[in-house]
């Protein structure tokens, strides 16, 4: 399992923001770029409507997420007019806990992704601004985290404490910012030299206003291509954790929760597997290349 | 390469390892509970033998002790015995590391067998549907749960056509090589996806870049057809920063033959971790996390290494 | 993902040589059954068996899972059969008062029991077996540097002589009707192997020595067992036939459910005992596969946490929550296989049973039930939530990881339960966590199964200094009425004692007793001689018995 894409952009060495002269039309023109490429445009599409669904649907749908059936307890039925995704072992509507948890697993990659930005960019931009000993230690200290395996180290925390959906973005998120802060740290390297950053400094911004409002601006757009492909990264590393027991807990459905009910009845009810492992594929396949698709859009060059 | 460089990061290794292990160890002894629970419940087992036990395994000192006595010994190879079993921790992962390798390795030959000639693919198309296609299959691969694809290759080749078997190491009884092949298949083939769409597409990448290099253009002014240039000229330049690639994924495998092996039921140090976590047996978890780490920090080390042999151009000062 | 362990520190006392149960042991299969060629045991075949727990130990004293293995590899002096009686294994015959194996000693106030060891039975490694092993059985297994989970038995031993090599005279220092429990039942060690050992770390605990129908061949830790035929086995059958007919059992470890069932299906498992019941379900139909049914001495409970939850300390409360179960869910999510009881005593110990209203726990009336919330000052919160100054009653209930049995069961009564207002939720621990939650009473709600012996001693979980009452459940009237129940050798005391007990526990409802529950395993329609075995000595007590039809015969 890769709980992150393969880029060579890795070591931090995409061009640095062009600076901010013409925010407007660069805009304009940066999503101009981005949803030239058909996979762009449909991937974003498929994101907001996925976003849509999993709002709208356990809303509308005549079943609660945890409604048991008591005719239909103790097997799995087959799809029907009634429940469109079938049911499960214990008579809920799987199409409705496939939304459901969609909610859920969403939920917990955005939290985790943000969680891993904030975090990488808060130890990148001191490390790249500061440099010296500053820097060594911190890398230092990525260098440390980033030894262990990851999976391993996810499962060791999640299995000593309880799993709440806290302490989940947490461990997640705690585990995830090292790419980011690499990133952050090549951008502030390149961007500190800069001449707008002298220019800044001599009417008097102090070292956090000079990277909070000079800075880390400039480098938005890599930040936020690290923050996409992390939230693709934190929905598997979920649904990983889900499904070998860990993580969250049912009645409260994610999607790799979905996947650790339905694995015993592959053979015999394959079609309680298909929704939820499709819907992981989906989204974490349009994250990634939406991802993607910002990088190719940030580069000045084609 | 400077001599002075190599030994500095030769003996750069040993804090990070301290520094990995002391991580490691903070994090387990913040676990509630101890090594002394699996006996606390024993009803056999008298208050005094627990004190002993506690002695024993030094649990009375304080935390730094206890890490001092732990590194030292994980340092001379004295790894603790299993709570679960009795067993000393070094047996235990030695008795299942073979399999893991074999799995990894499989992998790992495979993922070079098939990324080298879709990158190159893709990079010689490059724009056209042929690299579309294959870039959205790699797409694909780092896309999809490792545990999902395992259960529906296993509903496809195992339930609907009986082709290949389930779960594994070897059919019982049966020793042969090919039997063990059909067991290695679809375990082999879920772990190396990941790797497999990486790599293509970071080669397809950096061959890419290479191949817009004017040393390259000079060559087909010299009459070098598309595949020998890229063999013999593009192809070295292009798999340098795959290397620096290779470590990561590393620690992608470890991490996927913690899924790959539960689903397939191989018995390997993947699923060894599985059962230590169930039965909180920390020696071995605290044993197989440091030998992870240390793989990994070694695998960084070689890439490194290799990276400067190959590049002649990089010296690192 | 392991299947569900059954008897955690439960392998209570048998009182069989005073009191027989008869227990009937239904051989039924769910699949339909196909008439077979009735045909006589042939010798040879391997056996591939699939068990979903790992193997800790082959040391059958030390194992805290069930001893399948050991059973088919070490043997005791006397051992339970199908029906829950005591048959001679080792020993010549069963030692009772009427054949004076049993001896009333000092006023009848102890007791001494007199084994006659079978002749001709040789070890393993060929070594003839005598009453010296008898002896340092005790004396290993009672040793306080043995760290072993089954010592029952030991402490009532004063001594034992060993007048001659065939005889082993057992003085005890009580009269104890449950002597014949775990000790010399489990097992009888090699004293000519083990004597000074240290038996935490022996190489024997890898590979036992026994006198049993197989030898541990080979144990590769994690995956599989293999045990092989033993020669030198003194077993003959009714033609006079030297026993075991198989030639070897190949024991694989998978802990994963889907795993085993795709290997039964693919015919490379041919014997899988104690299988999940969501397996069962699954392997329902299959051709060539019989699903066979035993009974289980057990049964699911819900314990309540009364040390940690005070509001599970009153009664009202704890009957409320009885009254929101419907165990007809939980039936029918068990395939049908379980019945509903209303006992902790099970209606097949029919000589203690009450079946009188007022020894049953109260059954499924949730409007009953909401109502006593209501009155016991528990009034609904706007989420539907009750609230009790100012904290909603929220329980988090406990079973143990990976039994997805029991996860199953788990859901069905967090929607029981949050039906009269109480939010509950999932809060599993795994392996010795479970354990120790159990022992410590450190739980809100606790979903378990248990299974005994063939004489639960009752007191253990309900007395109140019993090792297996964590809950902290104290009540003088039980603890009266269970004293009379276990030193009672009179019938007609035993079972008014009995029913007393099951109205106090009606009445104050320390546990809620669920389902019982029976033991389903699945063969190949070729094994054949198999017989389900309901105590916790496993079915593979007799597989000396069991043969394979060559394939191609069977249907």
């Amino acid at each position: 399992m890769s709980e992150r894409a393969a880029s060579p952009a890795i070591n931090g060495d995409a061009a640095p923001g062009a600076a901010a002269a013409q925010p407007q039309s660069r805009g304009r023109s940066f999503l101009r770029r981005l949803l030239r490429a058909a996979p762009a445009r449909v991937s974003l599409g498929f994101l907001l409507l996925l976003a849509a669904t999993v709002i709208l649907v356990p809303l509308c749908s005549p079943y609660a997420y945890d409604q048991q059936d008591l005719d239909l307890i103790g097997q799995p039925a087959a799809p029907d007019g009634a429940h469109w995704f079938g049911t499960d072992t214990l008579g809920e509507d799987s199409l409705t806990r496939v939304f459901y948890g969609g909610r859920i697993s969403l939920c917990v990659g955005l939290a985790s992704a943000l969680v891993a930005t904030l975090l990488g960019t808060a130890i990148g931009a001191l490390a790249g601004f500061f440099g010296g000993r500053v820097d060594q230690w911190l890398m230092r200290g990525t260098d440390v985290v980033l030894s262990i395996p990851l999976l391993p180290l996810v499962l060791l925390l999640s299995g000593m404490f309880r799993p709440g959906l806290g302490s989940l973005v947490l461990a997640i998120g705690g585990l995830t910012w090292m790419a980011t802060a690499r990133i952050v740290r090549g951008q502030v390297l390149s961007l500190r030299e800069l001449e707008f950053v002298d220019a800044a400094r001599a009417l008097g911004a102090g070292n956090g206003r000079l990277i909070l409002r000079h800075i880390l601006p400039n480098a938005v757009g890599p930040i936020t291509v690290s923050a996409t492909l992390a939230v693709g990264s934190s929905i598997l590393l979920e649904s990983a954790l889900s499904f070998l027991g860990f993580g969250v807990q049912p009645p409260t459905p994610t999607w790799g929760n979905l996947l650790n009910a339905a694995s015993p009845w592959i053979g015999t009810a394959p079609w309680l597997a298909l929704p939820p492992g499709l819907m992981i594929f989906a989204t974490v396949l349009a994250v990634n290349c939406l991802g993607d698709a910002l990088r190719d859009a940030l580069e000045p060059k084609d | 390469m400077s001599q002075a460089w190599l030994l500095r990061r030769l003996l750069g290794v040993v804090p990070l390892l301290l520094a990995i292990s002391v991580l490691l160890f903070t994090i387990v002894h913040l676990a509630p509970g101890g090594p002394t629970d699996v006996y606390a419940d024993n009803p056999s087992v008298t208050p005094q033998a627990l004190a002993e036990i506690r002695i024993a395994y030094g649990l009375d000192q304080p935390l730094p002790v206890q890490y001092l006595r732990w590194a030292s010994a994980m340092a001379r190879g004295v790894w603790g015995y299993s709570i679960r079993t009795g067993r000393p921790v070094t047996t235990e992962i030695a008795e299942r590391l073979p399999a893991s390798l074999l799995l990894g390795g499989t992998a790992l030959a495979l993922s070079a067998l098939l990324a080298l000639p879709i990158g190159i693919l893709s990079a010689a198309l490059r724009r056209t549907a042929v690299d579309r296609v294959l870039t959205l299959v790699s797409f694909a691969g780092i896309s999809v749960p490792v545990f999902w694809l395992a259960l529906m290759l296993q509903l496809l080749f195992s339930i609907h056509w009986t082709l290949l078997p389930a779960a594994g190491y070897e059919t019982i009884g049966d020793t042969g090589v090919l039997d063990h092949l059909r067991h290695l298949a679809m375990p082999a083939a879920v772990l190396s996806l990941a790797t497999i769409a990486n790599w293509s597409r970071f080669l397809r990448g950096s061959l890419v870049d290479a191949l817009q290099q004017d040393y390259v253009r000079t060559a087909y002014a010299k009459g070098h057809g598309t595949a020998g240039v890229i063999v013999h000229h593009a192809l070295r330049n292009a798999l340098l920063p795959v290397v620096t690639i290779i470590s990561l994924d590393l620690a992608s495998l470890i991490s996927g033959a913690i899924i790959t092996e539960t689903v397939f039921a191989w018995p390997g140090i993947g699923r060894l971790f599985v059962e230590s976590m169930d039965a909180r047996d920390y020696p071995v978890l605290m044993g197989l996390m440091m030998l992870g780490s240390l793989a990994l920090v070694l695998a960084n080390l070689c890439a490194d290494l290799v990276y400067t042999l190959i590049d002649p151009r990089i010296r690192y000062e | 993902m392991r299947g569900p362990r059954t008897p955690i520190g439960a392998r209570a006392s048998v009182a069989a040589l005073l009191l027989s149960f008869a227990l009937v042991s239904s051989v039924t299969s769910v699949a339909a059954p196909l008439p077979l060629p009735s045909a006589s045991p042939v010798h040879g075949g391997t056996l591939t068996v699939g068990i979903s727990y790992d193997i800790d130990t082959l040391n059958v004293y030390v194992t805290a899972a069930l001893g399948d293995i050991e059973a088919a590899v070490v043997e005791g002096l006397v051992a339970p059969d199908e029906h829950a009686h005591y048959v001679p294994v080792l020993a010549t015959e069963v030692p009772t008062l009427a054949n004076g194996g049993i001896e009333l000693t000092h006023q009848g106030k102890a007791m001494r029991v007199t084994y006659h060891l079978r002749p001709g039975v040789l070890w393993q490694d060929g070594v003839p077996l005598t009453s010296a092993d008898v002896k340092f059985t005790w004396e290993a297994v009672k040793d306080p540097h043995f760290l072993a989970e089954s010592k029952d038995g030991c402490e009532g031993v004063e001594s034992i002589d060993t007048p001659d090599a065939a005889t082993a005279v057992v003085n005890y220092r009580s009269v104890s009707p449950a002597f014949a429990s775990t000790l010399f039942t489990f097992g009888i060690l090699p004293r000519h192997l083990l004597a000074g050992k240290d038996l935490n770390h022996d190489p024997y605990n890898d590979k036992p020595l026994g006198t049993g129908p197989f030898m541990v061949s080979e144990f590769r830790r994690g995956q599989y067992v293999v045990l092989d035929r033993n020669p030198l086995y003194w077993g003959r059958d009714a033609a006079g036939r030297p026993l075991p007919y198989l030639d070897r059992i190949i024991f694989n470890v998978i802990p994963n459910s889907n795993t085993l069932g795709t290997l039964i299906r693919a015919g490379e498992i041919l014997f899988a005992p104690r299988i999940p019941v969501m397996l069962a379900k699954q392997l329902r139909g299959t051709a060539g596969i019989d699903l066979v049914t035993g009974p289980s001495l057990g049964w699911s409970y819900l314990d309540f946490g009364m040390k940690q939850v005070p509001a599970l300390r009153d009664p009202a409360v704890r009957r409320a929550i009885a009254e929101a179960i419907n165990r007809a869910a939980l039936v029918k999510a068990a395939g049908n296989y379980p019945q509903p009881i209303h006992s902790t005593v099970l209606p097949v110990f029919e000589t203690l049973y009450d079946p009188e209203p007022d020894a049953a726990v109260p059954d499924y009336d949730p409007a009953a039930a909401n109502a006593a919330l209501d009155l016991a000052g528990y009034p609904r919160g706007p989420d539907g939530i009750r609230v009790r100054e100012g904290r909603p009653l929220e329980l988090g209930i406990t079973t143990q990881s990976g039994d997805i049995d029991g996860e199953i069961a788990e859901q069905i009564l967090i929607a029981e339960l949050k039906a009269i207002g109480i939010a509950a939720y999932a809060d599993n621990k795994s392996g010795i966590a479970y354990r120790q939650a159990r022992y410590k009473g450190a739980f809100d709600l606790q979903y378990g199964r248990i299974t005994t012996a063939a004489d639960p001693v009752y007191s253990m979980f309900y007395g109140t200094h019993g090792p297996l009452n964590g809950r902290g459940y104290t009540s003088a009237a039980m603890d009266a009425a269970l004293a009379r129940m276990e030193t009672s050798l009179v019938p007609e005391e035993r079972r008014a004692a009995g029913a007393e007990m099951q109205r106090v526990f009606a009445r104050d409802l320390p546990s809620l007793p669920l389902l019982s529950y029976v033991s389903i395993a699945a063969k190949t329609r070729r094994l054949q001689g198999y017989v389900t075995n309901p105590t916790n000595m496993t079915d593979f007590v007799g597989v000396a018995h069991w043969w394979l039809s060559p394939r191609g015969t069977a249907p």
